[in-house]
């Protein structure tokens, strides 16, 4: 069966315009299938599911904070067979639908810029960063916390780009060409407008190396430099949760615990992937689309 | 197996819609043989605006472009052979209308589809900003403490029970001990019995006073109030909670100095925050004033609100501060449609205002609340506002010790109440004989 996207039904319900996925013809009731029949109402005495057999459980159409029943894939794809090995087991989780696109106007509203107040700040088990419930206008979302993020912030969140750099304060999102050269930025998008996908782990910060007429560089937690266009939105600051490197497992159940389990005890011999490497950084990994020379012509 | 803490698995047989139905009702256990589908909340598609790379641009097979090429299909056979492809087939449509079987008509179709949306306030409403939130969209002034009327009602001697103490806490020991042979009865056991011994030990006093047994009880009522607040519709609707009906209403708390001095008093905002956040916006609506009560019922007017907070776990129950915006809410609610039944339609400045109490407990700690009703006119934000008197989180008892705490053989704590406060009831009996107690400082209508 071809992959059905779930597009027709889509346009009313998403938070922000929807995306230019293609629009196929689907079976409406999947989209309101989507994670155990959408209770819009509780029972007086029952909290959240804590875990469902549902395999659709990450195909919600409409964004909730309250979480969301998963189901453990314990590294199996959906042919059945394990795609990636030692997954399993572990703590049940619940997964917060976490809004990674900072710049999100709601339906009719104006654009420009507008705040947002930090709410409460608490511990995800889906990730190794904390996340903040942040609420402005008439809606709350979960984003990602920054360092010094406390309940009471006030976070702006603006896509304008001035002749002058902004003096940004921890927490806030602006695009990359209004920041100043230097700043230590966190969830980069690639794409403007795509969410996002970059610097996201707990202590992470990328830095704005420069920008080149109508693009940035960032330098990346892994030193790589990546060139995107300056509209792009990036959070100012460090990712919350700067300890987490130095934390002790302290014992293997620990490991089990947290859903992984434990490594293949077969002696292999090592191959050219083992030890240290010492090599030249890679090239600037570069996502703006230069237009073709057909175009210039 | 009773005494699981996580939801147990549904009945065997029970239907799942995600799951298979019909013949292969069992295979659920297998994982989905196709890919999820494509969502936003599982994919990392491009960002909007840019065209799709190649290899995930939906395209139609080869057989489905070039007419002729398609693929054979079981379809003509109308049964399925393993070697022939599964064909697309078209959607069964019924024929006819059935009731039992058709989605609805869509909100656009519905009659009272409106363009405009409103923001509904109902019992599950848990509003982020609390008080704060309710202060702003039922304009209304805080002050702290109860008003001095109800306090003057505390202070008179005459006003208490026999052996008020030691009958309260057996109503405690009740509700909290007595009630099962459990060891720890549960909330949602425990608070709704602590409310109605409370209620019955106010009631003894219907001896001394006389218009207290004008009164009538009422539970599972509707109320509907609807009003128009800088330009958002907002409404209050559905059961609240048990209400005490009085036939004749309850006479002002605050002065008219203190209500014109109230024009001066600036509703607080909390930027970035909209007032309406947490509201639930529908487009379907019908803007009505209904109490709940037919005409020519018996007890016409409002006079006490008791809430009762008995959810289980935690995450569900109201909080402190949401249970007190929700009694905010709903006081309002039946005050407004009172004042719109009494006094008309037309946004105007009472001269009579409307006093509604509520009382709103989770089994231990109780919230009081007085709320006068001085206008109607709330589109705009300046004016005479609405008072509301709150004190807030008055606990009865500590708590209560269930097993003897003994040391060395010996018991040293026994079990029973632990920090039993008498003023919490004091206040609960004043707030209900409010209304049928003579005054010292005014005559009251009896």
């Amino acid at each position: 069966m071809a992959v059905s996207s779930l597009t027709r039904a889509l346009g009313a319900l998403l938070l922000s315009p929807a995306p230019s996925l293609p629009q196929i013809a689907q079976h409406p009731r999947l989209v309101c299938l989507g994670g155990n029949l959408l209770p819009a109402c509780h029972g007086f005495s029952t909290s959240s599911n804590l875990s469902t057999n549902n395999p659709m459980w990450k195909c919600r159409i409409k964004y909730t904070t309250r979480p969301v029943g998963m189901k453990k894939t314990g590294g199996r794809d959906h042919t059945g067979r394990i795609a990636v090995h030692g997954i399993g087991g572990g703590h049940k989780q619940r997964y917060r639908m976490i809004d990674f696109q900072r710049l999100r106007y709601g339906p009719g509203s104006e654009s420009g810029s507008y705040d947002e107040k930090v709410i409460q700040i608490r511990y995800d088990p889906c990730r190794s960063a904390d996340i903040a419930l942040v609420a402005g206008g008439k809606q709350k979302r979960w984003i990602i916390a920054t360092e010094n993020m406390q309940p009471g912030d006030i976070l702006k969140t603006s896509r304008h780009i001035g002749r002058m750099a902004v003096s940004a304060s921890e927490g806030d999102a602006y695009p990359l060409g209004a920041l100043p050269v230097g700043t230590l930025i966190n969830n980069l998008e690639s794409h403007p407008g795509k969410g996002a996908q970059y610097i996201r782990a707990a202590g992470t910060c990328g830095v704005l190396l420069r920008k080149v007429n109508g693009t940035a560089i960032v330098q990346l937690p892994s030193k790589r430099h990546m060139q995107v266009l300056e509209t792009c939105m990036a959070t100012v600051g460090r990712v919350s949760n700067i300890d987490h490197n130095k934390r002790i497992i302290g014992k293997a159940g620990r490991n089990r615990w947290l859903g992984r389990r434990p490594h293949s005890g077969l002696w292999h011999r090592k191959g050219g992937w083992a030890g240290r490497k010492i090599k030249p950084l890679p090239p600037m990994k570069s996502y703006v689309s230069l237009p073709t020379a057909a175009a210039r012509a | 197996m009773a005494g699981l803490w996580w939801p147990a698995r549904p009945a065997a047989g029970a239907l799942r819609a995600w799951a298979p139905r019909g013949p292969h009702r069992g295979k659920t256990a297998q994982v989905p043989r196709r890919p999820l589908p494509r969502t936003p909340w599982t994919t990392r598609g491009p960002p909007p605006g840019a065209p799709l790379p190649r290899s995930w641009q939906d395209k139609r097979p080869v057989q489905e472009q070039i007419p002729g090429l398609e693929q054979v299909t079981y379809a003509g056979k109308q049964y399925f052979v393993p070697w022939l492809a599964r064909p697309r087939l078209p959607r069964w449509e019924r024929g006819w209308h059935d009731p039992r079987h058709s989605p609805g008509p869509r909100y656009e179709a519905m009659p009272l589809y409106k363009e405009r949306v409103c923001y509904v306030c109902h019992q599950r409403t848990k509003m982020l900003e609390g008080v704060r939130q309710a202060l702003w969209l039922t304009k209304t002034k805080l002050m702290e403490g109860l008003p001095p009327k109800v306090l003057s009602i505390i202070d008179e001697p005459a006003n208490q029970l026999e052996n008020e103490d030691e009958r309260v806490q057996n109503a405690i020991s009740h509700a909290r001990v007595w009630i099962t042979t459990e060891l720890i009865p549960k909330r949602e056991s425990y608070c709704p019995v602590l409310l109605e011994d409370l209620l019955h030990l106010c009631r003894t006093m219907a001896s001394k006073y006389p218009s207290l047994s004008k009164r009538m009880l009422a539970r599972d009522y509707k109320v509907a109030a609807a009003w128009e607040r800088e330009s958002s519709i907002l409404q209050v609707r559905g059961m609240n909670g048990i209400l005490l009906n009085a036939i004749n209403p309850l006479l002002p708390v605050a002065s008219k100095d203190e209500i014109l001095a109230t024009e001066n008093h600036v509703l607080e905002t909390f930027h970035p925050i909209s007032p309406t956040i947490d509201l639930q916006e529908v487009n379907v609506y019908e803007e009505r004033h209904d109490t709940g009560f037919r005409e020519g019922y018996p007890y016409p007017h409002p006079h006490t609100l008791y809430f009762v907070e008995s959810a289980n776990v935690r995450p569900v129950r109201f909080r402190p501060e949401q249970l007190r915006a929700k009694m905010l809410m709903f006081a309002f609610g039946n005050a407004l449609a009172k004042a719109k039944i009494l006094y008309g339609d037309d946004p105007k400045v009472l001269e009579h205002p409307v006093v509604v109490q509520s009382i709103g407990t989770e089994g231990r700690i109780f919230q009081f609340m007085v709320f006068q009703l001085n206008t109607t006119d709330l589109a705009s934000s300046d004016g005479v506002k609405n008072l509301v008197w709150i004190d807030s989180d008055q606990y009865m008892y500590d708590y209560i010790r269930y097993l003897p705490g003994i040391r060395k053989k010996v018991v040293k704590f026994p079990p029973g109440i632990y920090g039993y406060r008498p003023d919490t009831f004091k206040k609960f009996l004043a707030l209900y004989l409010h209304g049928a107690v003579q005054d010292s400082t005014q005559t009251q209508i009896l």
